[in-house]
């Protein structure tokens, strides 16, 4: 079984007007992803990457298609017991500290209470969070929210885990601890799905990786069979997309 | 250096100056304190004439109170509450307490909401001074409760007597206060100086519970002077506080022995009463009184 | 339901972190302490409009908080982006609403308590009683109204564009309930057709909140303890409307995309 399982996947957005125009977000995507693996989920700004996410987070119903994580439809609410999420974007309830956060999203998965204090001991320690547990959230830097980010995305001990750009706007330091989480989580034998615009960080982590251009598959892999000919993966995702260089090789 | 006569020269014309500025600055300071007083209140300043009609809703809030919350609104037939009871009961007369249910401004219920909602909202015509909501005579001093909105009414429109001798009665003869009662009075006659109702609840204040006659009549006899003085027009617009006033002379007079004073003041109240005749009555009886055991039948022998 | 508790705790914690509770109820307090320090007549059992006054500011108060706190809740999770992580855990947007609503609800009823208590400890200061049930009866009620209040709020919030318009909507239509509700079928028998048949429709439709509203004079000037069987029949009445809001929050939530 698959973990994530997508299958001629559509998603049409309304454009805004009276003339009810729509356009394809997504056009018939299918890819998988297998158990254990590190997975990136490439492609340039606009090609439909964070609706994918948004489709397998149950965010967004899929016009057509299918898409199911462990074998459960998206859109049931089971599907996401075994999952954690962290967004781009990582922003927490401001008045909420670390560990009371940490907590609350324990609570929704029904961790006992023994283990919801025993992940959150381990979480914070993790990610460096100690010190400032008993802090709101509100006097937490960015780097901090993103390690806070991380925690939460971990609560349940996930099977599979779904990034979304999980280094923006990250110190070189912080990279590479987020990296360094992702390898041991890959030892354990969990799944990340990602996505990200670091494609060094990407050649380096993920054992394949799909590119997406305008709702479109464009190619599914391993990472050196992406790159094949191309001297790294950043010419070949170019060469993949049509995107022309102007400068000499 | 200034030579000690240049000195005292200059002195005496700083002073001629100074008092040539008192007397030109002086009159318009009085129009100022004047003005100044009648801005004195809080709530004159901040509300304007609004504050009479403020003055009115707090007035019906104290008749409101007198009936625990059972009053019509602009939405009900208000025709049994047009005079305020709090002001109507300074009559002092039998109550219009009535047992059980009383809709009478509400009407039937309109439908099943409004039979409903009139569960949870006070439903019973019943006064504070007979026992209230609970009709509990024990609880008849309750009757206060009135006293704060009477007292803003009073606040925001000075110039309302009615407030003052409403609020003098229900002291004085409910809540037994008669120091809070001539306080009341005091103030009101400092708003309306030659008001014949305040003039004359004092006059009752002193008459029937401080018990002094001399002051009662000097009052009263004032309240008199002052309706005397006012245009034909007023006088014929106030003619119950006049007979009122003579009426209750002729009996202190009366209870006094002054009895020809007392016939002067019961003949004065016949000008402007609706009813002479039986006022009449009495002052044959006063005559007769005068008159002694002259006039008393000779016996058989 | 551990999901619409967990969610609902949220809400709670939110409301004591900030301050709106702690200036009204302080403001509350303060004004009724001044009107409390005026000499009437030197009489010192004077209550009544104390109690007045008091029950006022604290349905002007618990409004403030339920409207504001509730108008809140959805866009401010939008706007922060906390309801991507949350909707990503295994709970569904029903819960979510759910979950606000007990929240802001049971925060409500909280507030209730710490303000009624100062009123009942201000009226015995004076009044030297405790009806107990009586307040009980009020208290109750109005605890129940705040949950239609809720629930209407929370419908506004996904509806209307920000959460200052909803919550000035909100108060309007509270307010004219409250004041006028009462009487529009008064006001719908002096209108011409088709306005009186419009009126009439809104009378019958609209949510009667100022029953328990005006449950406040039962209090102020000590009527008896209403019937047992009313208060459950205006509870069951208002909780319908409580239902019937929420489902509505629920099928518009359900339409609308989270990001």
């Amino acid at each position: 079984m698959n973990v994530i399982q997508v299958e001629s996947l559509t998603v049409c957005y309304q454009k805004p007007g009276l003339k009810r125009l729509t356009f394809d977000a997504v056009k018939q995507l299918s890819f998988e992803v297998h158990q254990g693996e590190v997975f990136g989920f490439l492609g340039p700004n606009g090609a439909g990457k964070t609706t994918t996410m948004n489709v397998l987070l149950g965010f967004v119903p899929p016009t057509r298609g299918a898409a199911s994580l462990f074998g459960i439809d998206v859109r049931q609410p089971i599907a996401r017991q075994r999952i954690g999420y962290l967004p781009e974007l990582t922003y927490y309830y401001k008045f909420l500290t670390a560990e009371e956060l940490l907590r609350f999203y324990a609570k929704i998965f029904s961790l006992p209470h023994a283990e919801t204090d025993r992940r959150i001991d381990q979480l914070l320690k993790l990610v460096e969070l100690e010190h400032a547990r008993k802090r709101p959230i509100k006097s937490y830097s960015k780097g901090m929210q993103q390690r806070v980010g991380l925690a939460q995305a971990l609560i349940n001990n996930p099977d599979l885990l779904i990034l979304d750009e999980p280094t923006s706007g990250l110190d070189p330091l912080g990279r590479m601890k987020v990296r360094e989480i992702i390898q041991r989580l890959k030892n354990e034998g969990k799944t990340v799905f990602f996505s990200s615009h670091e494609l060094g960080e990407v050649e380096t982590v993920c054992d394949r990786v799909a590119i997406i251009h305008q709702g479109e598959l464009k190619a599914v892999g391993r990472v050196n069979e992406i790159t094949g000919q191309h001297a790294s993966l950043e010419k070949a995702f170019l060469d993949i997309i049509g995107f022309q260089t102007t400068t000499a090789p | 250096m200034m030579s000690p006569r240049t000195f005292f020269l200059l002195l005496l014309a700083l002073l001629i100056l100074c008092f040539g500025f008192a007397a030109a600055l002086l009159p318009r300071f009085a129009i100022y304190e004047n003005r100044r007083h009648q801005s004195n209140n809080f709530f004159n300043l901040l509300l304007g004439d609004s504050s009479k009609m403020f003055a009115n809703s707090f007035f019906v809030k104290a008749d409101e109170y007198y009936h625990s919350g059972y009053y019509p609104t602009i939405f009900d037939n208000n025709s049994n509450f047009r005079t305020p009871h709090v002001a109507e009961d300074t009559g002092a007369v039998s109550s219009h307490n009535q047992g059980g249910e009383d809709t009478s401004f509400m009407g039937a219920p309109r439908d099943w909401l409004d039979a409903f909602g009139r569960h949870f909202i006070p439903n019973r015509h019943t006064h504070l001074d007979e026992g209230g909501a609970a009709d509990d005579l024990s609880t008849s001093d309750n009757v206060r409760e009135i006293l704060p909105w009477l007292k803003l009414s009073a606040r925001l429109d000075p110039d309302n007597v009615q407030t003052y001798t409403v609020t003098a009665y229900w002291l004085r003869i409910r809540m037994h206060k008669d120091k809070e009662a001539e306080q009341v009075l005091r103030e009101g006659l400092r708003n309306n100086p030659q008001s014949c109702d305040i003039l004359f609840e004092l006059g009752r204040l002193f008459n029937e519970s401080y018990h002094d006659t001399d002051r009662a009549r000097n009052v009263w006899e004032l309240a008199v002077r002052y309706w005397r003085q006012l245009p034909i027009e007023e006088q014929n617009d106030n003619k119950l506080i006049f007979e009122q006033i003579t009426t209750n002379l002729g009996q202190l007079e009366e209870r006094t022995g002054n009895l020809p004073q007392s016939v002067s003041w019961l003949q004065a109240a016949q000008t402007v009463s609706p009813m002479p005749g039986g006022l009449q009555k009495r002052i044959d009886e006063i005559k007769a009184k005068m008159a002694g055991p002259s006039l008393a039948p000779k016996s058989a022998n | 339901m551990k999901n619409i508790f967990a969610v609902a705790g949220i809400v709670i914690k939110e409301l004591y972190r900030r301050k709106d509770f702690y200036v009204l109820f302080i403001l509350t307090v303060l004004v009724c302490l001044i009107m409390g320090s005026v000499n009437v007549f030197n009489d010192k059992h004077v209550v009544r409009y104390l109690k007045e006054l008091c029950l006022l500011l604290i349905w002007v108060s618990s409004l403030v908080i339920a409207i504001t706190t509730t108008a809140r809740q959805i866009p401010a999770e939008r706007e922060q982006r906390t309801l991507l992580p949350l909707l990503a855990k295994p709970l569904t947007r029903t819960q979510l609403i759910f979950g606000k609503f007990l929240g802001c609800w049971l925060a409500c009823g909280l507030v209730l308590i710490c303000f009624y208590i100062f009123f009942g400890a201000l009226a015995a200061s004076r009044d030297h009683a405790w009806p107990l049930l009586n307040y009980f009866q009020a208290a109750f009620l109005h605890w129940i109204a705040l949950g239609v209040v809720v629930a209407f709020a929370l419908l506004g919030s996904l509806v209307f564009a920000a959460p200052s318009s909803n919550s000035t909507i909100s108060f309007v239509i509270v307010a004219t309930i409250l004041t006028l509700g009462r009487y529009l079928d008064a006001v719908a028998l002096a209108q011409p057709e088709p306005f009186r048949s419009l009126v009439y429709a809104l009378y019958y439709a609209i949510p009667h909140l100022e029953i328990p509203f005006e449950m406040r004079n039962l209090i102020v000037h000590d009527w008896p303890l209403i019937g047992w069987n009313f208060i459950a029949l205006e509870t069951l009445y208002l909780l319908a409307y409580a239902v019937a809001f929420l489902v509505a929050a629920c099928l518009v939530f359900r339409r609308k995309p989270v990001n």
